[in-house]
């Protein structure tokens, strides 16, 4: 039996896992996850009063690194890695999607000329914007998505069912979630690449830093990470109306009724703002993670993988039997005003 | 049965020793029974490298701005004396050859250019008539340049004549009906006292039209482009013999083959490698025949190298068509904007003539290649058009008693969006590969600078 492919795969698996902390693109890059531990010492320190070695031993404590909770996540990350190398020959792809569009638009339109009178630079600067907002425009609705419609909670929920967060919970996701987020990214990329080619031609390019969009690559280096942990950054009212800070994320993972369905915002807090979804955040909140009534067995491989699959088929047939019975009635209610006439 | 297969062993590495290296086309033993001639070796393609350096000093002439009378002599006549303009010896690249004779007499370009009809210009002529109104035509004008139509006839006439001569006669002819069985057979000299059969002979000047020096094999695609150039890194690649000058017959590059040598130095094609290895085997493959007919065997796969051949060469062709579509793109951007901005666009329409010219040329050439293009050919020639769409939105329409007529046409935006429809008939009809000056490059780099989407992450 030739066994190449294994080693084949395996190898690939392991690049994809590096790649995720030694790729700028990516959230978990080392270099943003130093960053990170960083800002949190500061933070600690400004806010608790706590020497570095504390604020280090509380920040690394492995109560928060080694719970079930975590154990979870980095089964779920090692194993995703595997499953999306699987899934790849699925994606959606952005060259096919960019170039089909761009002979698209050149078919029916005829590029203006104002472009051609843009620099090179602001061109790319106004690229690597648009690109950052509009990504952060769709992660918001799909986010919101993901939360309102059952048939999409019943995978989100995976991540939601974390209750000790740490950085890597970014990656606690159930593939369909993964496959769902790739299409997204490759749906705005593919299209924005498309258009200002079109538009601009060769002028376009990525302002980047450490490979990655360079707003993007701020704000990761200014702490994103820590919005998936216990130190509760909070930018201050009048900020968080504009930008969603570490501890505007934890309420979105807090366990409370009241923190429910809000701050689906990765980046900007404006679409919060329109969708009345936006509640502003305390250094001083004290949270609870996790889902309510949340049974021990959802910390378990299969269960994160398998449950969602039911869940959402159980939520498919109550909308079917909904849609039925509604029909049923009314074509009872039209026959009996029938008989009655 | 142990002395059989001993015999059988000697005689082929004799055959093998008999040849000076496996890579190299050349000193290739003589198979014709009876053979009496002082010859030693059975390769020859003299006459295609008269041709050769026939269409380099044309393509020099016209640039010129040379005379009819000039050009007609390197065209149509077959004079003695006519001295070889280019290759000729320079500076660190010594040239063994001065005059066409040197290489092979009484060689003409029209004898052998395509005589079917060519489409993609007003007319209804053939390719032959064509190249004969084009140097007409070029001699009206300065050093080639016709402002007024928009053509550059040195590009047009050298990029067509490459096509309708050397190309037409190599994939049209000898590739194609003369590799029938009863069409110049192996077991007979190609003509009475030849040290050749007539199949190596086919063979051999469907070699000597793709221009690609003898040693192909041993060398890099880079190396044989500088060669093409005469750029003096290229001159110790190019004197295989070490004579101290560069053989024209064996030794230089020329038309095709240096067109494939600048795709595949971009390390994307093997255009060059491909179609010399399928010459190499070809050749070998009939001298294997040792002077008897082939069998039908043997035939069928030398057919199988012929169409190696012929697709790649039409390919390479097609790889120059989206080349220069790109860059007429690239030059319609540029005059779009100065026009624009009231700039003095004389240098931006020279080069946008200049490049349509060679685009042009090599989209002419893929229709002699004998093979019907049926739609990707009506496509191609509706989006060119017979000229470049000029300054006043207009292009030459039809060809009246010997002139051509103008009328009005489409914007250059919309045309240069044409050249990106060219690109795309390129890339779905030929497959091309190399794809230099794609308008669509960028949108590959973009998606290769923004990385994977596929990592699972959350918000």
């Amino acid at each position: 039996m030739n066994l190449e492919w294994v080693s084949e795969f395996a190898s690939l698996w392991l690049s994809q896992v590096i790649d995720l902390v030694s790729q700028g693109n990516k959230r978990v890059f080392v270099g943003y996850l130093l960053s990170a531990l960083a800002l949190a010492c500061v933070w600690l320190k400004w806010q608790r009063n706590l020497t570095i070695v504390a604020a280090l031993k509380y920040l690394l404590s492995p109560k928060l690194w080694w719970s079930k909770s975590s154990r979870a996540d980095y089964q779920i990350l090692l194993l995703n890695q595997a499953i999306m190398l699987l899934l790849r020959p699925l994606m959606l792809s952005k060259l096919v999607l960019a170039t089909g569009l761009f002979y698209a638009l050149n078919d029916v339109l005829v590029r203006p000329l104002w472009p051609t009178a843009l620099s090179a630079s602001s061109v790319a600067l106004l690229f690597t914007f648009t690109l950052f907002v509009v990504d952060d425009a769709s992660r918001y609705y799909l986010h919101r998505l993901m939360h309102r419609w059952p048939l999409l909670w019943a995978f989100h929920r995976v991540h939601h069912t974390a209750q000790t967060l740490t950085p890597l919970t970014v990656l606690r996701t159930h593939p369909v979630e993964g496959l769902l987020f790739g299409v997204r990214s490759a749906l705005v990329q593919g299209v924005l690449i498309g258009v200002f080619v079109f538009l601009f031609a060769d002028k376009v390019s990525l302002v980047a830093i450490l490979g990655a969009n360079v707003f993007t690559a701020v704000f990761n280096l200014l702490g994103a990470n820590l919005r998936h942990s216990h130190v509760s950054i909070c930018y201050g009212q009048t900020l968080e109306f504009w930008l969603i800070s570490p501890a505007q994320h934890q309420l979105h993972h807090s366990r409370d009724r009241l923190h429910w369905d809000c701050n689906y915002g990765a980046f900007l807090a404006l679409w919060d703002r329109m969708g009345s979804t936006l509640l502003t955040a305390s250094s001083q909140q004290q949270l609870s993670y996790g889902l309510p009534h949340q049974e021990p067995k959802e910390q378990t491989l299969s269960t994160l993988y398998w449950q969602p699959f039911v869940t959402s088929w159980q939520s498919i047939r109550h909308f079917i039997s909904r849609f039925l019975n509604t029909h049923r009635l009314s074509i009872r209610a039209n026959s009996e005003t029938h008989d009655v006439n | 049965m142990s002395k059989t297969l001993l015999a059988v062993v000697v005689a082929a590495s004799l055959a093998v020793s008999a040849q000076a290296s496996a890579a190299v086309y050349a000193d290739f033993p003589i198979t014709v029974k009876n053979y009496a001639g002082d010859k030693t070796h059975s390769e020859s393609f003299v006459g295609q490298m008269a041709r050769h350096a026939l269409h380099n000093s044309l393509k020099k002439l016209v640039s010129k701005g040379a005379s009819l009378e000039q050009t007609s002599a390197y065209f149509s006549a077959k004079d003695k004396g006519r001295v070889i303009i280019n290759p000729a010896s320079k500076e660190g690249f010594a040239v063994l050859q001065s005059q066409v004779d040197d290489l092979s007499s009484g060689k003409n370009l029209s004898g052998k250019a395509y005589r079917g009809l060519i489409t993609g210009m007003p007319g209804n002529l053939t390719g032959a008539e064509l190249l004969q109104l084009m140097l007409e035509k070029a001699a009206e004008t300065e050093n080639g340049f016709d402002p007024l139509t928009g053509y550059d006839y040195t590009q047009l006439i050298s990029k067509f004549a490459m096509g309708a001569v050397f190309y037409n006669q190599a994939v049209d002819s000898y590739l194609d009906e003369k590799l029938a069985a009863d069409v110049k057979p192996n077991n007979k000299a190609y003509k009475d006292g030849a040290a050749y059969t007539g199949k190596e002979h086919v063979w051999d000047e469907a070699f000597g039209y793709f221009g690609a020096p003898a040693h192909t094999l041993e060398l890099t695609a880079a190396e044989v482009y500088a060669i093409a150039k005469q750029k003096p890194e290229g001159f110790a690649k190019a004197d295989y013999n070490g004579d101290g000058k560069v053989s024209l017959v064996t030794e230089m590059a020329y038309a095709h083959a240096y067109y494939a040598a600048s795709f595949d130095k971009g390390g994307k094609t093997q255009y060059l490698h491909t179609i010399v290895q399928a010459f190499m085997d070809g050749r070998n493959l009939i001298t294997s025949a040792n002077g008897e007919a082939l069998t039908d065997n043997q035939r069928s796969q030398l057919m199988g190298y012929a169409t190696i051949i012929k697709t790649q060469w039409q390919r390479l062709i097609a790889e120059a068509v989206f080349k220069y579509a790109g860059s007429v793109y690239g030059d319609l951007e540029k005059l779009e904007t100065i026009i624009e901005a009231n700039g003095d666009a004389v240098k931006a329409y020279r080069s946008y003539v200049k490049h349509w010219g060679e685009l042009k040329g090599f989209a002419l050439a893929l229709e002699a290649g004998g093979v019907n293009l049926g739609e990707t050919g009506v496509k191609l020639n509706r989006l060119l058009g017979y000229s470049p769409v000029l300054l006043g939105n207009t292009q030459v329409v039809a060809l009246v008693d010997g002139e051509f007529v103008q009328s009005s046409s489409i914007s250059l935006s919309e045309y240069r969006v044409h050249m990106i429809k060219v690109q795309k008939l390129m890339l779905d009809s030929f497959a091309v590969e190399a794809r230099n000056k794609d308008v669509t490059a960028n949108l590959a780099q973009l998606v290769e600078a923004l990385g994977d989407a596929l990592s699972a992450e959350n918000d």
